[in-house]
């Protein structure tokens, strides 16, 4: 290898972790980052504040409260007699259950019950969670307690979940995690290195320097490839041992698919530093960019939903591509066409950024 | 060294802070701007009712029943059919992500369906994506009762029914769940960025030592680089509130001056944040790295965003309480769309009072520490 290169990388790896408190952030807080969001997030509502009204003789209303909270999504809300609606609004249910008058189970003998159910919305994912837990628990509760059992309908469906039958939460988001601190690590470092020594001059002094062009930008860029790659074994032992993040795929085609984004972050952090004169302008382009990555990834919401209009700008997402990527070879083993048209994906957007990299530093060199 | 808060002082600071601002347009720009752009792409992007999902379809029946299966799918929206040569290949295609979801209808559908045997179809869901798999399923079985009522005749009358009102949202409108905590986030993490590396710019550059051989306080260097944020922090929430009415069509139907007081206690503890941050690290370039591990996916995921805080382990339902964007998430929902009084957040405006008062205070006691030798 070009001594120059390696002399170079050996230069801003020392330099990135000689402070003990960029250690710390660089190898620590990312096993800390992937506890924390992996046992905290999940997609599952629980603890929803339910009040109900009914008297001594509506015993199937008591008994569908009294399964709702048994079951664990609901928590009993503090109330007492007050208009169901100022309830909510004070903030002290989230749902409330009213029954027509006369009680709910005199209605259901009559057989035109109606059963009212007031939700907090302003949660839309809450308020549709809510609404299918309870008819459910409704369900269940006339059957078991009227004896009254509604004909199977004729057509069932089998459901099988594929991949987390479970539907366990950790499962889900850990992955995520993992490819916003890959993203995070990478991208910040290389960015602000670079206009570092921008701001401070020392810069315009390695271009004085007999070193050429391709030897100053991978000098620069390849360490942080490095580190990011040097994450990625902690991150996944985490996910792997602490989760239980199944690794269906191949290791090598994760490292792999690794690297290629970690390459692209890299590069697309190289092409955003030459943009900035110091390091406030470097730390807010990097928001400019991984906000809307973070965004677009498919983690928060469904990305086949966005507008054809916008959809575009998912697929310029590194991350969603890295998160598809993750997933697919975590959890279903990994299809050889998709990773493949993925990865090749990612490389193009690194090569793409390297090339326009290096016409960004001829422009501002001259 | 107990000397007074003097106005003129800190107003100095202030001034000299104006002009920095005023000098890169580029941060001007990207506090006004960027969040205005942020909630315009968001708000127009982001739909949590799933529509259009990629559905692979086997059917080995082939009969006039299945294909009438096959069509409830289709016309509901929720799907988009595409077909698959066998059981295997469904699943294949959710493997390789052609897929989102499969329907494999068995060759004796028709037959049992008419033999009222009751008629089975699998229906496979990709498990490894989470913001899908959830509302497909609930799609499931409102298209179980209409597949039963259109090709069985099968409609038997319910003893019951759960009419269930949505409060301050009726239509589920995504948007109206979405900008108010958009807002919360994106303001979050830009008040962090843009004191964070102001303090610490000052001490690379030197020019810290020089503001400190003036007779100026701790406090009145950070008050008075605070003030010029916050202003810009309040015009972007301004630009933020009139799109969201405007454009998204979002109600309002709190009391005005609530809201805006949580704004200015929210945009205080954030902005005071970064300060504390630049003041702890010194360098730009840690200051930064802390600024994002601190400001970045905290508020994403842990401030009731999206995932309820309500729905975490017991242990971070309490952890969150340290997080500012947690008590003005609620804040903000709920004088957007609830109307809350300012009693029933009365928890959430003690504690941002709190984080408020206590930053400025924690950024103030360590910039005097740091001025001893």
């Amino acid at each position: 290898m070009n001594p120059t290169l390696l002399g170079f990388i050996k230069k801003e790896l020392i330099q990135a972790v000689r402070d003990p408190r960029m250690k710390f952030i660089l190898f620590v807080t990312p096993i800390i980052q992937m506890t924390l969001f992996g046992v905290a997030i999940s997609n599952e509502v629980k603890n929803i504040r339910l009040a109900a009204f009914f008297d001594s003789k509506d015993t199937v209303l008591r008994d569908v409260y009294e399964r709702s909270i048994a079951g664990g999504w609901f928590v009993p809300a503090r109330v007492s007699g007050e208009d169901p609606f100022t309830l909510i609004q004070a903030g002290k249910a989230d749902a409330v259950l009213v029954p027509p008058p006369g009680g709910f189970t005199r209605a259901v003998g009559r057989g035109d019950a109606q059963l009212q159910l007031l939700t907090d919305a302003t949660n839309v994912l809450q308020a549709q969670a809510v609404e299918n837990y309870l008819q459910s628990i409704l369900r269940q509760t006339v059957r078991d307690d009227l004896r009254i059992i509604p004909p199977d309908p004729p057509i069932r469906f089998d459901v099988r979940v594929l991949f987390n039958p479970s539907l366990e939460s950790s499962i889900f988001m850990v992955p995520g995690v993992m490819s916003m601190l890959m993203l995070m690590t990478t991208m910040i470092l290389t960015n602000i290195a670079i206009v570092r020594e921008k701001e401070i001059g020392t810069f315009e002094m390695l271009i004085s320097a007999p070193v050429s062009r391709s030897e100053v930008i991978f000098g620069k860029t390849l360490p942080y490839v490095v580190i990011g790659m040097s994450n990625l074994p902690l991150i996944l032992l985490v996910a792997v041992f602490v989760f239980r993040v199944p690794m269906r795929g191949s290791f090598l085609v994760l490292v792999g698919a690794s690297f290629a984004f970690v390459c692209t972050t890299v590069a697309i952090g190289t092409l955003i530093s030459t943009f900035c004169q110091n390091q406030q302008q470097a730390s807010m382009a990097g928001f400019l960019f991984m906000f809307p990555a973070m965004m677009f990834s498919g983690l928060f919401f469904p990305i086949e939903n966005i507008p054809a209009g916008i959809r575009w700008l998912a697929t310029l997402d590194p991350l969603a591509h890295y998160l598809g990527l993750l997933r697919n070879i975590l959890l279903k083993g990994g299809d050889a066409q998709y990773v493949g048209t993925h990865v090749t994906i990612l490389a193009v957007m690194a090569v793409v950024s390297v090339i326009a990299s290096f016409r960004r530093f001829r422009t501002t060199l001259q | 060294m107990i000397r007074s808060f003097v106005w003129s002082r800190a107003s100095a600071v202030a001034r000299k802070e104006v002009f920095h601002i005023l000098r890169d347009p580029f941060t001007l720009a990207f506090a006004l701007v960027l969040p205005v752009v942020m909630i315009l792409i968001y708000g127009t992007a982001i739909d949590f009712n799933v529509e259009g999902v990629a559905l692979s379809v086997s059917d080995e029946d082939q009969s006039q029943s299945s294909r009438r299966l096959i069509d409830t799918f289709a016309s509901s929206h929720y799907f988009f059919v595409q077909g698959a040569g066998s059981p295997a290949g469904a699943d294949r295609d959710v493997t390789a992500e052609r897929a989102r979801a499969g329907l494999i209808i068995p060759p004796r559908f028709e037959k049992d369906l008419l033999a009222g045997r009751g008629a089975q179809a699998q229906v496979l869901l990709d498990g490894a994506d989470n913001s899908t798999v959830g509302p497909v399923a609930g799609y499931l079985d409102s298209i179980q009762t209409i597949a039963s009522k259109r090709i069985a005749n099968f409609d038997p009358p319910q003893p019951y029914e759960l009419r269930t009102r949505f409060l301050f949202n009726p239509e589920l409108n995504s948007r109206w769940f979405v900008i108010p905590g958009l807002t919360v986030v994106v303001m979050a993490i830009l008040s962090i960025l843009l004191t964070a590396l102001t303090v610490a710019r000052e001490w690379e550059n030197g020019s810290m030592e020089l503001l400190l051989s003036t007779p100026v306080q701790p406090l009145e260097i950070i008050v008075g680089k605070l003030a010029p944020y916050a202003v810009l922090g309040i015009l972007a929430l301004l630009f933020v509130y009139v799109i969201a009415r405007a454009v998204f069509g979002v109600p309002f139907v709190g009391n005005l001056a609530v809201f805006g007081l949580g704004c200015v206690l929210f945009l205080g503890t954030y902005l005071a944040q970064g300060l504390l941050i630049s003041v702890v690290t010194r360098k730009q370039q840690i200051a930064m790295q802390f600024a994002f591990l601190s400001g970045l996916l905290p508020s994403n995921l842990l401030s009731g965003f999206i995932f309820p805080v309500t729905s975490m382990p017991v242990f971070f339902q309490y952890f969150t309480m340290i997080l500012p964007a947690r008590w003005f998430m609620t804040i903000a929902r709920d004088t957007y769309l609830k109307g809350s009084r300012f009693l029933d957040m009365g928890g959430a405006f003690l504690a941002l009072t709190f984080f408020c008062v206590a930053m400025i205070l924690a950024a103030t006691r360590r910039f005097k520490r740091d001025l001893e030798p």
